[in-house]
């Protein structure tokens, strides 16, 4: 399994297809590299090599107690890219990836040659659903994914993977500084926003409590073009093809 | 050549060890078994097979182009005997 080292935390991670290069971030507590694999990643592997990995803590990647601030992912993202891509890469994220995405552009912005933010929660409290979700356990983290995502993660008769499920989620809630990190994520600033020197795409579904970010990062943002997707906060799983011809669509334009 | 039974045992030991728990040493592992509701593999132990069965059989196993052909709903209820059919598709 191809694994590598971020200053002493083994990422697993994958490269799919040929091409000008783009990373792709998935969300926190259910997302992985799983995320984008059985979703975006291979359409957009046509005519791209697409960089995929699981955050510290998912999938397969080392489980650590600390670092889910977004400072310290974008430290894990920074030693991803220089080990799996060329100088200039596309970013796309989804929720705090899509955060880790951002700040990494902001940090960058020679790196980055076109950033897709998808449901970017901003300010990062947008996102404390996810620690309602978390207080509520599992059986509230999985009813609020899509139909389908609650399939793929918690079906199947013997309870296995809901078990296996709720081990993950209890990690994260207990074992974990993921809650407090979360609480103390300071929020990007509007002179920040305007600063920001990377042609941007932010996607947001007309259902989700993020969609107002929308509106704030229109006002700042100079480079910017939007879209609005008919689905909730997870579109790659409720409204996977409009969401492909628009990224696609931003790559190859 | 690789006949289907060889490429079934293949699959088969490589489930075994993506798994890693004891269940799955006793488990009947056939063509018609879904990974889905039978095995209950979480979508990244996939990602793993994928990767395990890649490192066997070499890169002309493309099971990213061949998962983007399906839908989300499709790639839920693949069995093992599809995953034994497109590996031989691929090795023809």
């Amino acid at each position: 399994m191809p694994r590598l080292d971020a200053h002493g935390v083994e990422l697993h991670y994958q490269t799919l297809g040929n091409g000008p290069d783009v990373v792709m971030l998935h969300g926190l507590i259910t997302g992985s590299l799983a995320s984008w694999y059985y979703t975006l990643a291979p359409l957009v592997a046509s005519d791209h090599r697409v960089t995929l990995y699981d955050m510290r803590g998912h999938g397969l990647s080392q489980k650590t107690a600390t670092g889910y601030d977004s400072e310290t992912l974008c430290r894990d993202l920074d030693a991803v890219v220089n080990q799996t891509c060329s100088d200039r890469f596309c970013l796309v994220g989804q929720s705090y990836g899509a955060l880790v995405a951002l700040r990494y552009a902001l940090k960058y912005p020679d790196r980055v040659s076109q950033l897709i933010l998808v449901e970017l929660p901003l300010p990062p409290s947008q996102a404390g659903d996810l620690e309602a979700l978390l207080d509520g356990g599992a059986e509230s983290v999985l009813a609020a994914l899509p139909q389908n995502g609650q399939h793929l993660m918690g079906g199947g008769g013997r309870g296995r993977r809901f078990r296996r499920f709720c081990e993950s989620i209890r990690f994260f809630a207990d074992d974990s500084t993921l809650r407090h990190d979360l609480d103390v994520e300071p929020d990007i600033d509007e002179t920040a926003l305007a600063s920001l020197d990377v042609p941007t795409l932010a996607i947001y579904g007309d259902q989700s409590s993020c969609l107002p970010t929308l509106d704030r990062l229109a006002a700042h943002v100079t480079d910017l073009k939007t879209q609005t997707l008919n689905g909730g906060h997870y579109l790659h799983l409720d409204a996977l093809e409009p969401l492909s011809v628009a990224v696609r669509g931003f790559l190859n334009g | 050549m690789q006949t289907k039974d060889d490429v079934l045992s293949q699959v088969t030991e490589t489930i075994r060890e993506v798994v890693g728990e004891e269940w799955i040493l006793d488990e009947s592992i056939e063509m018609a078994t879904s990974f889905g509701d039978d095995l209950e593999l979480e979508s990244i132990e996939f990602v793993a097979l994928a990767e395990a069965l890649q490192a066997v059989y070499g890169e002309g196993l493309d099971f990213v182009k061949w998962l983007s052909s399906k839908e989300l709903d499709d790639i839920i209820e693949l069995t093992v005997g599809d995953v034994v059919e497109f590996i031989l598709a691929c090795l023809d």
